[in-house]
């Protein structure tokens, strides 16, 4: 096993029934790089980004994580090794506080050992001490006694993101983060991305081009399934098949 | 951040998004004491204002069962109809090792909550494999097992005349007779200390990192699960906590009467478990013991009225639902409000509040 890829899949597949949904993808990723995925709609993207969540039990192939085969683990095993995960359709606790929010998140690691029912909350203070910095790099932190459901679209975006990196993961899988994202709110979100592929493996699932060029080391493009081109963003950027697959969209 | 710079999980307001069932803000929190002193005035009211101690101390009983369907209700969105599994088995398990046994009072309390602490468990681990209507079926389902189980077995559970002669010990420790129970006074009082005890237990659960996470189970599973938490386990241990707070409510239910009908172990009794959980409020703390107490006084009440006095409780269950739907408490709370003026920042009952600086009531 390479030691400079966190995350590989060998000939990783989905079918739904006659359908493949993801066809024999070998993917790998490096460590400290925004590795992008794109494609066409219908692609695969976010069946490739069930599997490797754990959302879905793939039909074929394998995932190793560090090296280690996590084909069959559950989605809170994987977040207990060190992979995080946002959610494309925003996922939070719509009720609870931004701060609350980031605490469970991070509380997250402790795993089974969130059990406890015989202390407090503040017991755990590290949790409330590592939201809050979370909230800090976001910018979110006048936010923090705001119920998650009352944000603005682009700041849940945020938190969507802020929420993964509280479980201090090795891996980020960002699934279209900017889904539903005011222009005016995307620069905040390619800074933030652009700034964590510095500290942590990032793979990306996103749907705008311009985010993807901007901040990835690596793209990946999906087309029906499969495995169309792999490269650096000029190299995609001027590989005739993927203008081909979006129909002159890249151009 | 509060007062002393440490930071309180603080849950928004009802009404935002109409999902009233959130409704478990408190102003009692600004109360002097907060919800802990409102619940031992109470206990010290009920006794006095009650025509009789007997229907205080039922009040208290069923009270007890309510905080821990709430639990699981209110906190972990588990509706559950298999309550009266565990109010059951208490009643029955408690009498017979006292009957038989020899148990003393505290013992057999004991007992019932571990018994019961283990039943939920197994029953909960067993539901949660199905989550909505499903999972509320096999809790369904597990109660009408468990109650053709107490009926076969009539020759330990009294079937359907019931277990008689159920004994009243004295409370002792360690071999020193402290008090008598036999006194409805004294059983009251020693029902209401342990009611107390319970209630600043279960306040305890819901602010500690499980009672937390419980909630986040309840706002949004798949994200609860995405962030590491084995969501099972979270659900189980709250059908354990919950088991082994109704058991015990069961064996002094048993106690109180000196008699556990088969009726402790039906469905409806876990109906009416629920019921008082809704109309009290599910999610406050507060609320289900003022849901216990109104369906305790308003079916007594009805009782003597009328013999078909059900159909009214049914009528009464109907408009709550329609007009009060943050329950009973709900109802107290947007009085309560009123009253003040609104735009006093609140914090969900069962954890102390925060300084609210931006918690903005939604109304």
């Amino acid at each position: 096993m390479n030691d400079r890829h966190i995350l590989t899949t060998e000939n990783l597949s989905l079918s739904y029934g006659g359908f493949r949904a993801v066809d024999k993808v070998n993917l790998r990723v490096k460590r400290r790089t925004v590795h992008s995925v794109i494609g066409p709609n219908g692609a695969g993207k976010t069946s490739l980004f069930h599997c490797l969540t754990g959302g879905r039990r793939p039909t074929g192939g394998r995932i190793l994580f560090k090296g280690e085969e996590i084909t069959d683990r559950p989605a809170h095993a994987r977040a207990a090794s060190g992979m995080a995960r946002s959610f494309q359709i925003t996922s939070l606790f719509q009720n609870l506080t931004v701060r609350e929010n980031l605490r469970l998140a991070s509380q997250g690691r402790d795993g089974n050992g969130a059990l406890v029912f015989w202390r407090s909350v503040n017991a755990r203070k590290e949790h409330v001490e590592f939201a809050d910095s979370i909230m800090e790099r976001l910018g979110m932190v006048r936010k923090a006694a705001v119920a998650a459901g009352d944000l603005s679209h682009g700041h849940q975006r945020l938190l969507e993101v802020g929420m993964a990196l509280c479980g201090k993961p090795e891996l980020l899988l960002l699934d279209e983060p900017t889904a539903g994202m005011g222009v005016n709110d995307i620069p905040m979100m390619t800074d933030l991305i652009a700034d964590l592929g510095k500290e942590y493996s990032v793979m990306l699932i996103e749907h705008n081009m311009g985010i993807v060029m901007a901040v990835s080391d690596t793209i990946t493009v999906m087309s029906r399934g499969g495995v169309l081109v792999e490269g650096k963003p000029e190299e995609v950027r001027a590989d005739p098949r993927v203008r081909e697959a979006y129909l002159g969209e890249v151009a | 951040m509060n007062a002393t710079g440490e930071p309180r999980p603080v849950l928004k307001s009802p009404g935002h998004s109409g999902r009233r069932r959130d409704a478990f803000v408190s102003l009692c929190s600004g109360l002097p004491g907060g919800p802990t002193a409102v619940v031992a005035a109470l206990l010290v009211l009920m006794p006095v204002v009650l025509p009789s101690r007997t229907m205080a101390t039922e009040i208290l009983i069923f009270a007890m069962a309510t905080l821990a369907c709430n639990l699981l209700l209110g906190y972990g969105g588990l509706l559950s109809f298999g309550q009266a599994i565990f109010f059951g088995s208490g009643a029955y398990l408690s009498s017979l090792v006292m009957m038989h046994g020899g148990f003393g009072l505290l013992p057999a309390l004991l007992t019932a909550a571990v018994a019961g602490a283990i039943l939920a468990a197994l029953v909960g681990a067993l539901a949660i494999r199905r989550t909505g209507i499903y999972f509320v079926m096999m809790t369904l389902a597990f109660n009408q097992t468990a109650y053709f189980i107490a009926y076969t077995l009539s020759d330990w559970t009294g079937g359907d005349n019931g277990l008689l002669d159920v004994p009243r010990p004295p409370l002792t420790l360690f071999g020193v007779t402290l008090a008598d129970l036999s006194d409805a006074t004294a059983y009251y009082v020693f029902t209401a200390v342990l009611f107390f005890l319970i209630f600043i237990a279960v306040r305890k659960v819901i602010a500690s990192p499980f009672g937390s996470t419980l909630i986040a189970v309840r706002e949004n599973e798949a994200r609860a699960g995405a962030l590491g938490y084995d969501t099972r386990n979270f659900k189980i241990t709250a059908f354990a906590l919950s088991g082994a707070v109704t058991a015990p409510a069961g064996a002094l239910y048993a106690m109180l009467l000196n008699f556990a009908p088969l009726e402790n172990i039906q469905l409806s009794m876990s109906e009416n478990i629920v019921i008082m959980t809704v109309i009290g409020g599910t999610g406050s703390l507060l609320g289900s013991l003022l849901g216990a107490g109104s369906w305790v006084i308003i079916s007594d009440i009805l009782a003597e009225i009328w013999p078909r006095w059900l159909i009214l409780t049914g009528g009464a269950l109907i408009l709550i639902v329609l007009y009060l739907p943050g329950g009973l408490w709900g109802g107290v709370e947007s009085l309560m409000r009123r009253f003040r003026g609104g735009g006093t920042p609140h914090a969900p009952d069962g954890i102390p509040n925060n300084d609210g600086s931006t918690a903005q009531p939604m109304e």
